[in-house]
């Protein structure tokens, strides 16, 4: 009897199993549809560009950008549409991105032809000799108009260039509009100081008994990059140099002033457009790729500003997502031919329109980018070209201590803000650990930060 | 006197209901609200206070999330590695369970223990090593090794649960049977087999679902040949909400679906197990 019963319930599993791979099946369909559709457009595009057909044959492009679902499905289906070739677009976490590469290129056997990665990432492979030299690939760019401040980043300290400068975001501020009309009298919400933010602050405070204003403090949160290329840079115009400085200590006293006005789950969020959306929060400083959902579902319903400023500018930090090709990929003029792709004013305006990076390369904006992609687009426009901008960049030559680097930050945020210790005191105790973290890499200053000649960035 | 006992009785028979009634809404709650939110229309996910029904209701998230590449192939991928890792596991597992339960031999307790003490290993530090290994013996980036690795991780709790299984049958009836005249065999295929077969059958189960949830080994020795959870962990931490309630009841309805299935036979296990 129970026996029997048993046998009843693994079949029923077994049915079930049945459905849910019989149930793929419309799928499998469809995607095969997607490919047939695709082969006349990739057909017309090589007749207008040349008159024979070339075909950069299988390509595994292995990214840590555009990770999100929505937005590698539009690389797949949109960005990738035109690129004579079959590209395997495959989003992965950061940790197996390095242990993959690493045991690749140990082996000597890889799978993987393209990278795509943040300029952090490249900068600890290419010491490690995972990466290909791309300097004649970059000298046949020449004509696309990417600034040279990128390309020098992308040589690593090095003669050579080790990435391709892909798509670049920042970070800005995004407002509900209910929020405008609590603006300090006679603030220009285009161009923001920290003091007229912080009023603005605790005028809704005042007026709505509520913290609306959000920071992304939560644990995948990115607030330490507010620190290090906003707020410790505009109001003392370095991030290394002058981490322990009266002036960075005026900063903090800035947050410490403004964080009771700031909503207390800001120690949860990790992605603003999540509590815009919903209206916990009217007001909230974050990465351009965070709040996009935000504009894009109510463009309506929130303005894009930029970043306040401080003292010393209005400091920001561009983020600069690079392509690469690694010493074990299969298909090396593929993965040039992509690069190149991906890098045509075209294919850039796509991405911007798609997934909501930014290009590189010289661009006109076309008017027919969506309005929530055009109000990012306008602000970041803004906060760069306006006239006290100091971009202050990514940590770089930190290896594999940018993360030790980071902690620095969000410890001296959580003792200081949350804590409520003495501003002078944390930063005179986190300055040693700042200082050995730099000495062991021997990381020379980055912008905003005066050039230390190769040598090791000093806390002053 | 009586009738106060009585009274208390119900009382602390009350408690007891209420606490499990508490308990189980722990559980189901949040189980709940997933599978509203991943049913909802994609703007309703951000509003608050939650919404108790899907209104309006909508599957476009979750036809989205079923039709964007790689997933249906990961489904497929995800349950052919698991009766893979069920089927060795049992097959090797289920034998070595049974030589613990009913043979003592020298330094069993230290095979027990041995058995354990690979699951105490930091599977994560093993990443590169496993990686090249698998490169180098040509094995990387397919279902049938990623079975292979998890063949190995299941390995342990199958000959535990197994061996607590066959210990449950009494080996005197083993012994009747023999005198009977059945072989060793026959009296393991004839008698024991049935009996522990429930037991077999959940201890299976367990490792079904352990091989449906895996996603360390999952991914980093695939790249293109990727399981359900290799494929969804790895882009539903960056992507918005209404995705991650959509792929995360997704990944909860069939384990949901075996567990039903699978706990009476839980019970039964486990209650044999504390005997």
């Amino acid at each position: 009897m129970k026996q029997k019963r048993l046998w009843a319930g693994l079949s029923t599993l077994i049915l079930i199993t049945g459905l849910l791979l019989s149930a793929c099946q419309p799928t499998t369909v469809t995607v095969t549809v997607e490919v047939t559709k695709q082969v006349p457009v990739e057909v017309e595009t090589i007749i207008e560009v040349t008159s024979t057909p070339v075909n950069y044959g299988n390509l595994v492009w292995l990214s840590t950008q555009l990770r999100p679902v929505q937005e590698a499905e539009k690389v797949r289906g949109v960005i990738l549409a035109d690129f004579p070739g079959t590209v395997e677009f495959i989003p992965e976490d950061e940790g197996p991105f390095h242990d993959r590469i690493a045991a690749e290129v140990q082996t000597g056997q890889g799978t993987v032809d393209v990278l795509g990665a943040l300029h952090g990432n490249f900068s600890t492979m290419a010491p490690a000799g995972q990466l290909q030299d791309l300097t004649a690939l970059r000298e046949s760019l020449a004509d696309r108009g990417i600034p040279d401040a990128f390309w020098n980043v992308a040589q690593l300290n090095t003669e050579q260039t080790y990435y391709v400068p892909w798509m670049q975001a920042t970070y800005i501020i995004a407002a509900n509009k209910a929020a405008l009309e609590y603006l300090p009298s006679g603030a220009d919400p285009n161009a923001l100081t920290y003091e007229q933010y912080a009023q603005w602050a605790k005028n809704v405070f005042d007026a709505t008994g509520e913290a609306k204003f959000g920071f992304p403090a939560g644990e995948q949160g990115l607030l330490h990059r507010f620190f290090q290329g906003f707020l410790v840079p505009s109001f003392s115009g370095g991030v290394v140099t002058t981490f322990a400085g009266a002036d960075a200590a005026a900063g903090w006293q800035w947050l410490v002033d403004m964080w009771p006005y700031v909503h207390p789950q800001s120690t949860t969020y990790n992605f603003m457009q999540e509590p815009l959306l919903s209206e916990e929060v009217w007001v909230a400083w974050d990465h351009t790729a965070r709040l996009k959902d935000a504009f894009e579902a109510r463009p309506d319903d929130f303005v894009a500003l930029p970043v306040p400023a401080g003292p010393k500018g209005r400091a920001f930090m561009p983020v600069i997502a690079g392509l690469a090709i690694p010493v074990t990929s299969n298909n090396v003029a593929g993965a040039e031919a992509l690069i190149r792709y991906m890098t045509e004013p075209n294919t850039q305006i796509n991405t911007l329109r798609e997934v909501g990076f930014f290009p590189v390369v010289a661009v006109d904006y076309p008017g027919f980018v969506s309005p929530g992609v055009k109000l990012e687009g306008e602000a970041v426009t803004l906060q760069a070209a306006s006239p006290d901008a100091l971009p202050a960049l990514l940590p770089q030559g930190l290896g594999g201590k940018g993360g030790d680097f980071n902690k620095v930050f969000r410890d001296t945020f959580t003792l200081i803000v949350l804590n409520g210790e003495d501003i002078q005191t944390v930063l005179a105790g986190q300055k040693p650990i700042l200082q050995a973290i730099m000495d062991e890499t021997g990381a020379p200053c980055w912008s905003p930060d005066p050039d230390s000649g190769g040598q090791a960035c000093q806390v002053q | 006197m009586k009738s106060s006992n009585t009274f208390l009785r119900y009382v602390s028979r009350g408690l007891v209901y209420l606490l499990a009634i508490l308990m189980a809404l722990w559980v189901l709650l949040p189980i709940y609200l997933i599978g509203v939110a991943a049913f909802s229309e994609q703007l309703a996910v951000y509003k608050y206070p939650r919404p108790f029904f899907p209104s309006p209701f909508s599957t476009e998230t979750m036809v989205f999330f079923l039709k964007s590449t790689g997933v249906a192939a990961s489904v497929r991928s995800s349950v052919v590695v698991a009766l893979i890792t069920l089927s060795l596991s049992t097959l090797i597992g289920a034998p070595a369970g049974y030589a613990i339960a009913r043979f003592v031999f020298r330094g069993r307790e230290t095979f027990r223990l041995l058995v354990v003490s690979t699951r105490a290993f930091p599977i994560v530090i093993l990443s590169i090593p496993l990686a090249v290994s698998f490169i180098e013996w040509g094995m990387y980036d397919s279902v049938y090794s990623l079975a292979l690795m998890h063949t190995a991780l299941a390995l342990p709790f199958t000959i535990l649960i197994t061996s607590s299984v066959f210990a449950s049958v009494p080996r005197d009836l083993e012994e009747a049977a023999m005198t009977l005249g059945c072989s060793q065999l026959q009296a393991f295929v004839r008698v024991s087999l049935p009996l522990a077969l429930p037991g077999l059958a959940a201890a299976t189960l367990f490792t079904f679902v352990l091989s449906w949830n895996e996603v360390f080994a999952a991914v980093i020795l695939t790249v293109r040949n990727r399981t359900l959870p290799a494929l969804v962990l790895t882009v539903l931490d960056v992507s918005p909400l209404p995705y991650r309630f959509a792929g995360g009841f997704f990944m909860l309805a069939p384990s949901l679906i075996f567990m039903l299935f699978i706990r009476k036979y839980l019970f039964n296990l486990w209650g044999k197990v504390t005997k």
